[in-house]
C-alpha cells in the first residue's frame, strides 16, 4: 500500500451570462436545382447513356476508323430503324424466341417430370441428383454437334439444345428448394392428405418458389446464351436463321452497322424478358407473398 | 330462463378388460439388414444409378444396333477417350482451352474490380456501373464473337475479348450489389478504424459481401466456360473455310470445343463422347474442387452460409 497522494483537478463551476441568438443556422435550405435534377435516379442514368452514345459518335466522327470496323451510332441506329421498319428484324427476333419458347417448355416439361419422380422415390432423386451434377457443367452449346448428327440441320436441334441447357439448371434448383422446404410446412400438407402431384403443386412449389425462380432466371440466361451461340454456329450451314445467325452473316458480310443492330435486339429482348417478364412474376409472386423483400 | 331443458346424459358404464395380454416390448432395435445398410449409403446409390446408366447405353446401342457414326457404344467411347488421352495428346487441348479460360478469367476480373471500385468511390461510378451492367449483362458474349474476329482476327485475343465481356458483368453485378447489402454496422465499424479507400473495400466490404462476390465468380465461371466452349466451335468453322490454320491437321493447336467440332466434321463420333466427357470432367473438378474448397475455407468456416 503505497501512500501516494492522487492530485485532482475539479474545474470549477461557471456559467456562461452571454449567450448569443443562433443566427445564420441553414438548417432547412432548398436543394438547388442542379441538386435537385441530379438527384434523380433516371435523369442521371439516361444521362450517363446520353454520354456513352455522345462518345462513341464523336469517336467514330473524330478518329473516323473503317466504318466496316466500327460504324457511328448513327449509322446503325438507321439500320436497325430501317430493318424494324421492313419486318426483317421482327421476323428474326420471332424465329429466335420461337425457338427459345419451345425449347423453354420442352424444358420445363421434362425437368417436372424428373421433380415428380425426384420428389416420389428415393431412386428418382438420385437419378436426378447425379444427372444434374454430370450435366449441368456441360455448356449445351457442345451437344449441338451431336445435335446435328441426330437430327440434321435445322428446329430441332436448336430446341434439343435449348433443352438441355434449360433441363439441368431448372431441374438442379428447383430440386434443391424442395429439399429445403421446413417439415413444418410438409406436416401441413401431410395434415390435409395431400400427395404426390397436389402435394407438390399446393406445398412444394409455392413454399420453394423462389429457388425455383432463380431456376428460372438461370436457365434462360443459359438458353438465351445457347441458342444465339448456336446460330452462330449454324451461320456455317442453315439457310434460314434467327437473330444469332443475323448477327453472324452480317458479320461475315462486313456489314457491321447490322451486326450493332443486331446485338441491340439482343440487348432489347434480353432486358424486357429480365426485367418486364421475370420481374412482374417475382412481384406477383415472392414479393406479394413476403418471401423476399 | 323461461323453459328449462333436461339433457340426458349417457354415462358410459364402467367396465374391466380382462384380456390384457402382458405387455411384450416389440422390436424396438432392429439390425437393418446388410442390403438396406449398403442402400442407405449415398455414394453407393448414386454409383449404381451411373453403372445403371452406363449399361443401359451399351446395351441400347449393341441390342439396337445402331449405327456407330451416330451413336458408339460406351466402351468405343472409353477407348476413344484413353486413346485420346495417351496417343492424340488431349492434354494439350484441355490445357489451351484452360490456360484461355485462366487469361480472360484474371482480365476479367481486374477490370471488374477497378469497375466496382469506382461504383464504391463516387456516386457517378455507381450509376455507370449499373446501366452497363443492366445493359450488357443480358447481351450474350458468344454474339460479341463476330464483331471480335472483325477487330482481332481469328486467334485467341478474339476470344479473349469474348470471354471477358462474359466474366465482367456478372462478376461487376453480383460484387456491387453484395457491397450494397453489406449492413450499416460493419461500415460504421470500418470507419471508426479509420479505413479509408482501398483498406476500407480490402478489409470490410469485401469480407462482409463476399457470398455474393462467390458467386458472382461461380456465374461468371460458367458463362465464361459456356463462352469459351461454343467460340471454339463457331471457330471451328471459320478455320475450316479459311485458313485451316489453327488446328490443323496433327497439330493440338486448338481447344476441346475445336476438338469436338473437328472429330464431328471427320465423323469420329467416339471421339466427340471423349470430348464431351473430358469437357464434363474439366467442369466438375473446378466446380466441386475449385470453388467447393474455396465456399469451405471462406463463407462456410465464417459461419456465412450453413452446411
Amino acid at each position: 500500500m503505497s501512500d501516494k497522494a492522487i492530485d485532482i483537478y475539479v474545474r470549477p463551476e461557471f456559467e456562461v451570462g452571454a449567450l448569443k441568438d443562433a443566427t445564420n443556422v441553414d438548417v432547412e435550405r432548398q436543394l438547388s436545382l442542379v441538386e435537385r435534377i441530379s438527384n434523380i435516379n433516371a435523369v442521371r442514368k439516361m444521362s450517363i447513356l446520353l454520354g456513352l452514345v455522345v462518345l462513341w459518335q464523336g469517336y467514330t466522327m473524330i478518329v473516323q476508323p473503317e466504318p466496316l470496323l466500327f460504324p457511328s451510332f448513327f449509322a446503325s441506329a438507321e439500320v436497325l430503324w430501317e430493318t424494324i421498319l421492313s419486318g426483317e428484324m421482327f421476323e428474326k427476333v420471332w424465329i429466335s424466341l420461337y425457338v427459345l419458347l419451345l425449347g423453354y417448355a420442352a424444358g420445363l416439361a421434362i425437368a417436372a417430370i424428373f421433380l415428380v419422380l425426384a420428389v416420389s422415390t428415393r431412386i428418382g432423386s438420385d437419378f436426378l441428383s447425379t444427372m444434374t451434377a454430370m450435366f449441368q457443367p456441360l455448356p449445351a452449346i457442345s451437344l449441338l454437334p451431336l445435335a446435328m448428327l441426330w437430327f440434321g440441320l435445322g428446329i430441332p436441334s436448336l430446341v434439343f439444345v435449348t433443352i438441355h441447357s434449360v433441363l439441368w439448371a431448372v431441374a438442379l434448383s428447383t430440386h434443391v428448394g424442395f429439399m429445403g422446404v421446413s417439415e413444418t410446412l410438409r406436416m401441413v400438407g401431410r395434415n390435409y392428405g395431400l400427395r404426390s402431384i397436389p402435394y407438390i403443386l399446393k406445398i412444394l412449389v409455392p413454399a420453394a418458389f423462389p429457388a425455383i425462380l432463380i431456376g428460372l432466371k438461370i436457365g434462360w440466361a443459359f438458353a438465351w446464351r445457347t441458342l444465339i451461340g448456336a446460330e452462330l454456329v449454324f451461320g456455317a450451314a442453315a439457310g434460314k436463321g434467327g437473330l444469332g445467325w443475323m448477327i453472324f452473316e452480317k458479320g461475315d458480310n462486313l456489314d457491321t452497322e447490322y451486326v450493332f443492330a443486331a446485338l441491340f435486339m439482343v440487348i432489347l429482348v434480353g432486358l424486357v424478358v429480365e426485367n418486364v417478364i421475370f420481374r412482374n412474376i417475382e412481384l406477383n409472386t415472392i414479393n406479394k407473398w413476403g418471401m423476399q423483400r | 330462463m323461461a323453459d328449462v331443458k333436461a339433457i340426458s346424459l349417457f354415462i358410459r358404464p364402467e367396465f374391466e378388460n380382462p384380456a390384457v395380454e402382458t405387455a411384450v416390448v416389440g422390436d424396438i432395435e432392429r439390425r437393418l439388414s446388410m442390403w438396406e445398410r449398403i442402400s442407405n449409403m449415398d455414394p453407393v446409390r448414386k454409383f449404381t444409378v451411373l453403372v445403371t446408366l452406363v449399361v443401359a447405353w451399351e446395351l441400347y446401342t449393341r441390342i439396337g444396333g445402331i449405327n456407330e457414326l451416330m451413336f458408339p457404344t460406351f466402351t468405343k467411347t472409353f477407348i476413344a477417350l484413353v486413346d485420346a488421352l495417351m496417343n492424340a495428346g488431349l492434354l494439350t487441348n484441355i490445357w489451351n482451352s484452360l490456360s484461355l479460360l485462366v487469361t480472360g478469367y484474371v482480365i476479367g476480373i481486374s477490370i471488374a474490380a477497378v469497375l466496382v471500385v469506382l461504383g464504391v468511390w463516387t456516386r457517378f461510378g455507381s450509376d455507370l456501373l449499373t446501366t452497363l451492367t443492366a445493359m450488357l449483362n443480358p447481351l450474350p458474349a458468344i454474339a460479341l464473337l463476330p464483331l471480335a474476329m472483325i477487330w482481332f482476327g481469328l486467334g485467341n485475343q478474339a476470344v479473349i475479348f469474348t470471354l471477358l465481356h462474359s466474366i465482367i458483368w456478372p462478376v461487376a453485378l453480383n460484387t456491387h450489389a453484395g457491397f450494397q447489402g453489406v449492413s450499416e454496422t460493419m461500415r460504421m465499424v470500418g470507419r471508426n478504424y479509420g479505413l479509408k479507400g482501398l483498406p476500407y473495400i480490402v478489409k470490410i466490404l469485401i469480407p462482409a459481401a463476399f457470398p455474393s462476390i462467390l458467386t458472382g465468380l461461380r456465374i461468371g465461371w460458367a458463362f465464361a466456360w459456356r463462352t469459351l466452349i461454343a467460340a471454339e466451335l463457331v471457330f471451328g468453322g471459320q478455320v475450316m473455310d479459311t485458313s485451316g490454320q489453327l488446328g490443323s491437321e496433327g497439330s493440338n493447336a486448338g481447344g476441346l470445343g475445336w476438338i469436338i467440332f473437328q472429330n464431328q466434321m471427320e465423323n469420329q463420333t467416339p471421339y466427340v463422347f471423349a470430348g464431351l466427357f473430358t469437357v464434363i470432367i474439366v467442369g466438375i473438378v473446378i466446380e466441386n474442387g475449385l470453388f467447393r474448397n474455396v465456399e469451405d475455407r471462406t463463407i462456410r468456416k465464417w459461419g456465412m452460409q450453413q452446411s
